[in-house]
């Protein structure tokens, strides 16, 4: 083979690659997206051709699933922890952005750490505590421990986008007339917003799709959509049309908001250690 | 309208001194250019005057006023920064109305005076765009609309025109000086551009390693030097600097070649100093010495000939119409009024 | 207000915040594994019992050890699988056009997907009757075809990793064509003119420069393996028997189903102790960037 014919094979190589990857990857999803659509018996047979029906979008909110209760309820316990995270870690990101602070570098390696942390452990104490002061199975709670994994996130990334503000812009206003809280309202928020919301969007998402403490921590008023799941078992095995139908309910939403923020996600689950 | 005073000012980041015990008084209304390479403690003192570092020590005098323990904004001061620090978010009018609005400057007036500002810098047909919109010259004139629109007691600006391309900072460098003499207003200016110290300043301050070397007007920093370092800072090409020793009044290579009369007494180890345009070319066997030609450049303007003189080179200034080539031989005169002499120890000046 | 006091309130709130919700339930998961905890019996937690619960994982609980070898095997496996895919996808990626950027943009997807959802997808997936992929397999290599796989003890575990890869593969190949990005064009064209073969130039030039941000990675994917709960939950909830129990499901299930606090609780800080490690190395990394 010359070069070219070479390159060419290897052209070929590559896409063909690409493109199963790509099947791969998305297969799942579609798989679940077919499903949703499908009734009952079709769904045990392997199809690919069927009459799609929307029946099991109507299923899933009626008894005995509810779903429409948990969906609630995710919106409540993911929308109520950003809109405290958010606020409290934008303080905090200004601060470690613009200010040496004493014992500055611990602070940050204790919020990195925090993530780390296996929530099975964090979970123990609070499972505890919520028994004795009746916080068990309450929004409440889940707000309260959901704030421990976005925290983390929320403060690395509106961090990182605070240090992109150019420093002579805040320097400017200050020269111009300023005091620093007149610096941080007319200069910082406006320019870091688009920041803070990628930020929110991020911490949405994870809120939304946290399992393990809404597995431990409620078991019928506060259940949240990952949780709802389990209700899809029923005596005959796995209701799989159903399932699907949650399944969507649960990863569309969080689809369109990923995609909105595609460019920051990584920077945002790597903490600033890739960017 | 202020004169601005600095009183034994130190700035230090734990162990490194960014400035060291410095003193100086900048006059009413006076043009001051900080120079020196990057490093040397020139945006340190001026972030100083701005209150944006806090001095380790001394005393910082705005006026009657002494500023230290003051916010930048209750200095009554402008700037204009290296990187303009323009507001993204703001149109062109806002940013220059910042200034105006946070100071709580009656409405009325805030509209009349951003016009004429804009005007001043030839910005008003763009004052509805954003920042992004224009280019970096654009940019740079809001910085100055933005520092002109008070009338403060002090404009400082920092390297204001390291980030434009080489032709704009020539007319913008026009323009700024325009712009000063109209408003009279005490500046303080910093840069590490020899030649917009030389062309806007009333008075230049050289540093270096947090100490101002020399303060003086441009003709006495090039005419002048207080040190080798101010010698060999000012001017380009830089100062031919050539080490050697003075016997019986002749200075003395220390390759052993005997180039010129001086008029100092002997000494051992000596560095002499000459500008490439004060050195004279001649026919070979008509100069002082004979040497030959290490490199020939031509820049329009002039011709540069480098020569070397035993392990030393030397760089001579002639017209644009010489031609000479590599390896050929020159003659070469060094006449005794422009010569500088200096300690090669403490690095001072000897003067007759 | 002085910058000086302000930047101390400014942080109060955050720090008081992650000190509530990470490090007091941190300290007292420490106290409570010093105690008998059972969550059953009156009197939580009991009394101290020192270090009884740690001796007793140790020494009379071969659960504990299966679900140390389980989950050691499945970081192993899973970190490998995935950073290679991906470090491979991500190569195939990186130089851009239509194709390219649409299939990043594709692999957005998985990762905004619930962890939990991927588990039950796959259960889907791998269902014997009527899941395709147990259909794909059955098809390349028929001994496969129709078989449970989540009742045998080596596919469940086999079916578990597959979930895992498939859900990180796309972050680790977006930060790695992040990292790919990042290494400078010339570099690799000088070591093309200078007459390198494709693979000498990826082993010589590119992936020396790339190894800070396949060090994260590898760090990153390590913690979160570690960490795995919420799929195998959903998959197999463990089984069949203890075959897929990971520590964190080991945990979950003395600590919550059986009210063992306080032994699940020292287990729970044996699993923290390679964490705190694997934490200090990431830190190293995050601000040696800054």
């Amino acid at each position: 083979m010359t070069g070219k014919q070479k390159k060419q094979f290897w052209d070929v190589v590559q896409l063909a690659l690409i493109l199963v990857a790509a099947f791969i990857m998305i297969i799942p999803i579609i798989w679940i997206f077919l499903a949703a659509f499908k009734s009952h018996v079709d769904v045990y047979q392997l199809k690919l051709f069927f009459v799609p029906t929307v029946e099991n979008f109507k299923t899933v909110f009626e008894p005995p699933y509810y779903l429409g209760h948990k969906l609630f309820n995710s919106t409540v316990v993911a929308g109520v922890t950003v809109l405290f995270a958010i606020p409290i870690a934008t303080c905090a990101a200004y601060s470690f952005s613009r200010f040496s602070l004493r014992g500055e570098t611990s602070m940050l390696v204790m919020i990195l750490a925090t993530q780390f942390v296996p929530a099975v452990v964090i979970i123990l104490p609070f499972f505890v505590m919520f028994r004795d002061i009746g916080l068990l199975d309450t929004r409440v709670g889940l707000i309260l421990v959901n704030l421990a994994i976005v925290m983390p996130f929320a403060i690395w990334m509106i961090k990182g986008f605070i240090d992109g503000i150019p420093l002579d812009t805040e320097e400017a206003a200050m020269v111009d007339g300023s005091t620093r809280l007149q610096v941080i309202r007319n200069i910082v928020l406006p320019m870091a917003a688009p920041g803070l919301f990628t930020a929110g969007i991020f911490c949405f998402i994870i809120a939304w799709n946290e399992f393990l403490f809404a597995l431990i921590l409620t078991n019928k008023n506060a259940v949240t959509l990952p949780i709802g799941l389990a209700l899809f078992k029923a005596e005959e095995g796995d209701l799989w049309n159903l399932l699907s139908a949650a399944g969507i309910i649960i990863m569309l939403p969080m689809f369109i908001l990923a995609l909105i923020i595609r460019k920051y996600f990584v920077q945002g689950m790597t903490m600033g250690a890739v960017r | 309208m202020a004169r601005v005073q600095l009183t034994n000012v130190t700035k230090r980041w734990g162990e490194f001194i960014g400035v060291d015990n410095q003193s100086l008084d900048i006059a009413d209304k006076e043009f001051l250019v900080l120079l020196g390479p990057s490093g040397c403690g020139k945006t340190t003192t001026m972030r100083m005057i701005a209150g944006l570092e806090e001095p380790s020590a001394g005393e910082i005098r705005i006026g009657d006023r002494v500023v230290n323990d003051d916010l930048p904004k209750d200095r009554d001061i402008a700037m204009v920064f290296q990187n303009y620090g323009l507001y993204p978010h703001m149109t062109i009018y806002d940013n220059i109305a910042y200034p105006l609005k946070v100071r709580a400057t009656p409405k009325p007036e805030i509209g009349p005076r951003v016009e004429k500002a804009a005007a001043q810098v030839e910005l008003t047909e763009f004052l509805h765009r954003k920042p992004k919109a224009l280019s970096g010259g654009q940019r740079q004139r809001v910085a100055l609309a933005r520092a002109i629109v008070r009338t403060p007691k002090v404009f400082l600006m920092d390297e204001p025109l390291s980030n434009l391309d080489a032709k704009l900072r020539v007319s913008m460098r026009a323009e700024l000086k325009h712009l000063s003499h109209q408003l009279q207003i005490t500046t303080v200016y910093v840069t590490h551009d020899q030649i917009e110290a030389m062309t806007l300043a009333d008075r230049v301050a050289v540093m270096k390693s947090g100490v101002i070397q020399q303060l003086g007007t441009p003709d006495e920093i090039y005419n002048d030097p207080a040190n080798l370092f101010v010698a060999g800072f000012i001017g380009s090409p830089a100062m031919n600097l050539i080490s050697g020793s003075v016997k019986d009044g002749w200075f003395t290579t220390t390759g052993g070649t005997q180039l010129v009369k001086t008029g100092v007494g002997d000494l051992p180890s000596v560095t002499l100093g000459v500008r490439a345009e004060d050195v004279g070319i001649a026919e070979p066997g008509q100069g002082d010495i004979d040497v030959p030609i290490y490199a020939y450049e031509n820049t329009g303007e002039s011709v540069m000939l480098t020569v070397q003189f035993g392990k030393q080179r030397v760089i001579a200034r002639g017209d644009r119409h010489l031609r000479k080539d590599i390896e050929e031989v020159v003659g070469l005169t060094v006449s005794p009024e422009h010569l500088y002499l200096f300690d090669p120890k403490t690095e001072q000046r000897i003067r007759a | 207000m002085r910058d000086k006091t302000l930047k101390y309130l400014l942080v109060i709130p955050a720090v008081l915040v992650v000190f509530a919700t990470a490090i007091w339930p941190l300290i007292d998961s420490l106290r409570l594994s010093f105690t008998i905890g059972r969550l059953t019996k009156p009197n939580f937690p009991q009394g101290y019992i020192g270090l009884e619960n740690y001796l007793w994982a140790f020494l009379d609980e071969p659960a504990f050890w299966n679900s140390v070898r389980v989950t050691g095997l499945y970081t192993i496996i899973t970190v490998a699988l995935t950073t290679l895919i991906a470090l491979g996808l991500a190569m195939l990626l990186a130089p851009g056009g239509r194709l390219r950027s649409g299939v990043q943009t594709l692999l957005i997807l998985p990762f905004a997907m619930s962890p939990a959802l991927i588990g039950v997808s796959f259960r889907f997936m791998f269902n014997p009757e009527f899941g395709l992929f147990d259909a794909f397999f059955g098809l390349i290599f028929p001994p496969l075809a129709d078989i449970s796989w989540l009742s045998d003890p080596v596919l469940a575990f086999a079916v578990c990793v597959m979930a895992d890869v498939w859900g990180w593969i796309p972050f680790l190949t977006l930060v790695l064509i992040g990292g790919l990005a990042s290494v400078p064009r010339d570099t690799v064209e000088a070591a093309q003119v200078d007459g390198a073969s494709g693979w000498r130039v990826f082993r010589d030039v590119t992936l020396p420069q790339l190894m800070p941000v396949l060090a994260v990675v590898l760090i990153l994917k390590s913690i979160f393996s570690l960490k795995t709960f919420d799929q195998v939950y959903m998959l197999t909830n463990g089984g069949p028997g203890t075959a897929t129990q990971t520590l964190s499901h080991y945990i979950y299930f003395n600590g919550l189903k059986y009210g063992q606090i306080g032994y699940s609780a020292s287990v729970a800080w044996l699993m923290v102790i390679p964490m705190i490690f694997l934490t200090y190395l990431y830190a190293k990394f995050v601000f040696k960037k800054g």
